[in-house]
């Protein structure tokens, strides 16, 4: 048995989630990504200054995870080793995806890559984008007209 | 995946869907009707099995273990992981509690049952009762 099955199930939200991408297309920096299912499983934020991405990748330390940004371009790549001394025969129900993996991600240009930072807490990697000076908002002062 | 052996069963509708055909009605649980059913390997020792389950987002203290006559019952509560008024633009995964139940025999020895979680995966020893260990009998002539 391998457990090396990185495709995702049927899920309504996603689907869900699809129909509202495809109305909201045009605003979405991230649209390239919309109806590709890859591993890790990413969400991405918009949280005003920057641009926050989750990654859910459990049974990894922060070690098995290598993180780098070339231009525009975000690419993660780990492992998710099997456990040592477990046959391959003892398994009586596995469901949980081992193996290598990579994903690459092509950042807005709106992002100030050289400030990304990255944190790893409870198997969930949470990538910190922030926004380049241009793309944020800007407060105009409105003067009144003599 | 084939089940065989009587120490453990996975409870009925606690299974995933398969890739092809749509999700199976979610467990029941009063507490949180939209929870995620996390994945699970179960794997035989000498000693009794292993259970673990993906738990991203999950900690010690926010995962309730929960023994009630045979039924072994998990059930994580999780945080939304984004900064308070963010966005969200982009979802591949959905947020939320998780739940799944397990039915345990009687060959699992309940009062030893033990739990760790580490890097957002539970690992639960459930081990084998004494009596239900492969015993040699001695035949005699």
């Amino acid at each position: 048995m391998n457990g090396a099955h990185w495709q995702g199930r049927w899920d309504p939200f996603r689907e869900l989630q699809r129909e509202m991408g495809r109305l909201l297309e045009g605003l979405d920096p991230f649209q390239p990504l919309r109806n590709v299912r890859q591993y890790p499983p990413i969400n991405v934020y918009d949280a005003g200054d920057g641009y926050v991405l989750s990654a859910q990748l459990p049974g990894h330390a922060p070690e098995d995870v290598e993180l780098s940004i070339t231009g525009e371009t975000l690419t993660m790549r780990g492992e998710r080793k099997r456990p040592e001394g477990v046959k391959d025969d003892s398994y009586r129900r596995q469901e949980r995806p081992v193996g290598r993996w990579a994903r690459t991600i092509t950042l807005p240009d709106r992002v100030d890559s050289a400030q990304v930072a990255a944190s790893f807490t409870n198997g969930i990697l949470t990538v910190n984008l922030p926004k380049a000076e241009s793309a944020k908002p800007r407060h105009i002062a409105v003067t009144a007209g003599t | 995946m084939k089940i065989n052996g009587p120490s453990i069963r996975v409870a009925v509708g606690a299974q995933p869907a398969g890739p092809a055909g749509p999700a199976a009605p979610p467990e029941p649980n009063p507490e949180s009707p939209a929870a995620i059913n996390p994945p699970i390997d179960i794997h035989d020792g000498p000693d009794g099995l292993t259970l673990e389950a993906d738990l991203p987002g999950a900690t010690e203290e926010n995962l309730f273990i929960q023994l009630e006559d045979n039924v072994l019952s998990l059930h994580a509560r999780i945080q939304p992981p984004a900064p308070e008024g963010a966005r969200l633009l982009h979802e591949e995964y959905r947020v939320g509690d998780y739940y799944r139940s397990f039915i345990l025999s009687d060959e699992v020895d309940r009062d030893r049952i033990t739990a760790e979680m580490r890097n957002g995966v539970l690992r639960l020893i459930l081990p084998r009762a004494d009596r239900a260990r492969t015993r040699r009998i001695e035949i005699r002539s």
